[in-house]
């Protein structure tokens, strides 16, 4: 079904009745005394006998002919019209008459950021100041105007908020806009819809009942929205599109950063950039790496950049795009590296990229069990900070003895142990169940594959499955608190479990019964599970953010006064959850967060853990507005910018006043 | 045109020496009260002869002819055509209907007047002049002889077109004022309330050779191009009578049938009476009317 785009012209009429009202009370008196007292221009002629007969001889056959034929009346009528519709205060844009309800849809996603609206603002300050105008403008009626549709605002990015429910009161609703800050993140509609269509159904914020008709959805964006694919609308449902900045903004931004450090010198690290361009033309650019902001290096040349070009089959714009690379630059452990394009363009959130240097040591770890070969060859493969190995008697005494000695190590590794005591600290387990945790065991399955995958866990980073066959695996009932990665037939087969200071990955079946050790999965799984666990069951905070994201993360025990710096200059102080974890977000603007405490022993000397978030320059970057909303099954063309939300009766007012003029004018002509 | 003021503005030079050329003729033969240089039915001293009669005691002797004397013994008399004057009768109505167009009507009437009066006086006709307007008839009678030319222009120049004429009652006038027969010239626009029959018809039965000079404006034949339209309320300019009219597309058509069917009713009735009727507009050049239109009419010879 494709639903016609909404008129280019249409009219929304503010005060209807009384224009009608006062239509009604003035023209027809005006027929009348027009008829009664026509004012007529004094003309002396020689003898009037002719013009008698002849008027009596037309006016026998049009008796309606002095009206017809009279350019004052006729010019009095359109003034008087004029005015009318003046006083119904008609407005020229979005054929919404009959709309109760009006969701304002306001993106604020990373591509608003844009520098091209007018007066040198943002496409977000175009929209916010073009939403305020149509708030004021269906609010605007005066004395006359009839009942106003109720307006509630949203504004979406990565996910949307409503910042005003359907509301009667324009202040508010104009004070929710204005409250709309920027993101850089990206643009989903999906969820301000559904809230927008919930919002609908519930009533207003006097909690009134819902009417049958929908709210009609009117969305100040540049068009650039992510999900638009996956939606579609409803029977009823209108979608207006208010098209915010322009079709040519060319923009160069930083698709991706990486650092690796030197396996021969660690303290150095190689940066790799990706560079895109969004320009319809090549260019050149020079890059800029920065190390906790101090300029370090500079590309000896401008790195070239092809233009953009347009896909045959999607018709998409596919930007230009180069690598570089900055080789051995000498980065202190946790330091944000930083690489900035020096090209100008109009959006200004992608031209850096950041990224956390990783540790210079690995992991302290510790291995508990009978120490398999396999097991130890992956962990000192991974070149980690300590690695030392316990009986399961050595570590039952030694945590008896110090309930926070698993603290004193990134991860516990237990292969095939039960220990006694599992409080706290963090784990990776294979084969026998845990103790004291609400992970049940329940008996033993044999053969059992891999049924179901969670691919987007961090666990499973290049970790492929496919061949992995189990003969003998612990059948286990996950918790509540637990969370299934991989799941066969016959129970979890890979199970992270969260509580407190507790943090545990969990494999009920020993690996060395299987062939998955002498696959690359095994090694990469590994080394996800140490890298998840080590940063207390969330992302590292070595790898870049997107906006959007939460940061979170583990303090060291003892850590006190934790806050949060940002590359905004803002602080503010970071509330602790149990075991020393935090969150903070989301971040919705590119750049970092530094959480920074006092006290702490278990990372030494650091006292902050920086976090780079940056923006998805692939998605956001390209500036291009749409022409329309290419919805799952429907289309919707662009609003034109001229017709939004224009209030005419001043217009027509002058309208008449011509027309009067006009009339005067032809009166004098004729007295 | 400008609205003369003097007589020299009434008749100009150049008009003057195509006038002089021009005679007004009669297609009847009047008895005249004075010798003139018209033949008259009446026998008198002219040169040209007319008949014989029986002498009687008391004539002439010098009228006898002898030759028939010698020959018959017998005394008869030669009877000769006497030449008469001729009686030019100018009227012109100044009523307020004639003070109406562009060029105005009684502008035209007066220069007109002057002009056929101007002939009738170099060719030693009796010329009357009578005007009628607002139930006055002024007339100015008994001219003769070029030197009455500028009595004759300041007479015509004092005209003041008001009120409603009787034309009726004018006509009656002037058939009764004792002018002799004559060439009887009528300039109005016979837009008259009570109709133009009957004063036509009493000058029609006097023995006039009547010209129906019937003077027409511009604006008046096509409104419309002249600006008359819309919400009109038209004022009468004798009577005073007003008429609200809107003067469309169809009501203009409308008039202008009318004032055809007017003045076709005109000659209707001067052809059935042997008065001849000549439409004129006032934008016409008073040469071209004189001297092209009057004369193919022959009034002019």
């Amino acid at each position: 079904m494709m639903v016609a785009p909404p008129p280019i012209i249409a009219v929304d009429w503010i005060a209807p009745v009384a224009g009608a009202v006062i239509a009604a009370s003035t023209i027809p008196p005006l027929l009348a005394l027009y008829f009664l007292r026509l004012r007529r221009s004094r003309r002396v002629v020689a003898a009037t006998m002719h013009w008698r007969r002849a008027a009596e001889d037309v006016r026998a056959n049009a008796p309606f002919q002095r009206l017809r034929l009279s350019l004052l009346l006729l010019l009095q009528l359109l003034a008087l019209g004029l005015v009318a519709l003046a006083i119904a205060q008609p407005q020229v844009d979005l054929g919404l008459a009959g709309a109760e309800k009006i969701a304002l849809l306001i993106d604020r996603s990373g591509s608003m950021g844009a520098m091209d609206g007018t007066e040198a603002t943002t496409r977000l300050d175009d929209a916010k100041r073009q939403a305020i105008d149509r708030i004021r403008a269906l609010h605007g009626g005066g004395l006359f105007a009839g009942p106003a549709p109720s307006i509630m605002v949203i504004a979406f990015a990565s996910e949307a908020i409503v910042l005003c429910p359907f509301t009667d009161s324009s202040a508010q609703a104009i004070a929710a806009i204005e409250s709309i800050e920027a993101t850089d993140e990206l643009s989903a509609i999906g969820g301000g819809v559904e809230l927008a269509r919930s919002f609908a159904a519930i009533g207003g914020e006097d909690g009134a009942a819902s009417t049958s008709v929908p709210a009609v959805l009117e969305v100040y964006s540049d068009g650039r929205i992510g999900d638009l694919a996956g939606l579609s609308l409803r029977d009823g449902e209108r979608v207006i599109f208010h098209r915010i900045g322009g079709e040519d903004s060319p923009n160069v931004g930083i698709g991706a950063v990486a650092v690796t450090r030197l396996p021969e010198s660690p303290g150095e690290v190689r940066v790799f950039v990706r560079v895109v361009s969004w320009r319809t033309s090549p260019t050149k650019t020079d890059l800029e790496l920065r190390v906790d902001g101090r300029l370090v290096a500079v590309t000896p040349s401008p790195v070239d950049l092809g233009a953009a070009t347009q896909d045959a089959d999607t018709g998409a714009l596919l930007p230009g795009q180069t690598q570089a690379v900055f080789p051995g630059v000498q980065v202190p452990a946790g330091a944000v590296v930083e690489v900035r394009v020096t090209a100008d363009d109009l959006l200004a959130a992608d031209n850096a990229a950041r990224v956390v240097a990783p540790r210079l040591g690995g992991l302290k770890i510790a291995l508990v069990g009978r120490g398999s070969f396999v097991l130890r060859s992956v962990i000192q493969g991974m070149s980690p900070a300590s690695f030392e190995t316990f009986t399961p008697e050595a570590w039952n005494a030694r945590v008896a003895k110090d309930p926070l000695a698993p603290d004193a190590f990134d991860v516990v590794v237990l292969e095939q142990v039960t220990v006694q005591s599992m409080a706290r600290g963090r784990y990776l387990m294979f084969g026998s169940a845990p103790v004291g945790t609400s992970i049940v065991p329940f008996g033993t399955k044999e053969q059992v594959v891999p049924r179901s995958i969670r691919s987007e866990h961090p666990l499973m980073q290049y970790v492929n499955l496919d061949d992995l066959f189990v003969a003998s695996m612990t059948a286990v009932a996950p918790g509540s608190d637990s969370d299934v990665v991989v799941e066969a037939s016959e129970g979890p087969m890979i199970l992270t479990l969260s509580r407190g200071p507790l943090t545990l990955v969990y494999v009920p079946f020993d690996p060395i019964d299987t062939e998955w050790p002498f696959q690359r999965s095994f090694v990469n799984f590994t080394a996800n599970a140490l890298a998840w666990l080590a940063a207390g069951g969330l992302p590292a905070a070595d790898e870049p953010l997107r906006p959007g994201d939460v940061a979170a993360g583990r303090l060291p025990a003892g850590a006190q006064s934790p806050r949060a710096q940002f590359s905004s200059g803002t602080t503010a102080p970071l509330s602790l959850l149990e075991g020393g974890r935090f969150t903070l977000g989301p971040l919705r603007r590119a750049g970092t967060a530094t959480i920074a405490w006092q006290g702490g022993s278990q990372t030494g000397l650091s006292t902050s853990i920086a976090y780079a978030v940056n923006m998805d320059c692939q998605a956001e970057g390209c500036l291009d507005t749409a022409l329309g909303l290419q919805l799952a099954t429907n289309s919707v063309a662009a609003q034109p910018s001229r017709a939004a939300s224009q209030s005419v009766w001043q217009w027509l007012l002058l309208a008449a006043a011509l027309v009067l003029l006009l009339e005067w004018w032809v009166w004098l002509r004729r007295t | 045109m400008s609205d003369p003021r003097t007589v020299d503005e009434l008749l100009d030079s150049r008009l003057m020496a195509h006038l002089d050329r021009l005679d007004v003729v009669s297609k009847k033969i009047f008895a005249g009260k004075i010798h003139g240089e018209r033949r008259s039915r009446r026998r008198g001293q002219s040169v040209e002869f007319a008949d014989f009669r029986n002498y009687a005691h008391g004539d002439d002797l010098r009228f006898v002819d002898w030759n028939i004397y010698a020959r018959l013994d017998r005394l008869f008399l030669k009877m000769f055509l006497e030449e008469e004057d001729l009686s030019l009768v100018i009227a012109v109505d100044a009523s307020a209907s004639m003070d109406f167009g562009t060029p105005n009507k009684m502008q035209y009437a007066r220069r007109l007047a002057m002009a056929l009066g101007y002939i009738g006086l170099v060719n030693n006709n009796r010329v009357s002049l009578f005007s009628f307007s607002d139930d006055r008839i002024e007339r100015l009678t008994g001219l003769r002889g070029r030197r009455r030319t500028r009595e004759m222009g300041q007479w015509l120049l004092q005209l003041q077109p008001r009120g409603e004429a009787d034309f009726t009652a004018a006509c009656r006038a002037i058939a009764l004022g004792g002018q002799g027969r004559g060439v009887l010239l009528l300039i109005s626009d016979f837009l008259f309330s009570d109709g133009f029959e009957k004063g036509l018809r009493s000058v029609a039965g006097r023995g006039f050779d009547v010209y129906a000079l019937q003077l027409l404006a511009p604006d008046e034949i096509d409104p419309a191009r002249h600006g008359l339209l819309g919400d009109l309320r038209l004022v009468d300019s004798e009577s005073a009578a007003e008429v609200e009219v809107t003067a469309s597309s169809a009501v203009v058509q409308q008039y202008r049938d009318r004032l055809d069917a007017h003045v076709a009713s005109l000659r209707e009735y001067c052809v059935r009476r042997s008065i001849a009727h000549q439409v004129v507009e006032t934008s016409l050049q008073l040469e071209t009317l004189l001297v092209d239109y009057l004369r193919r009419r022959g009034l002019l010879a």
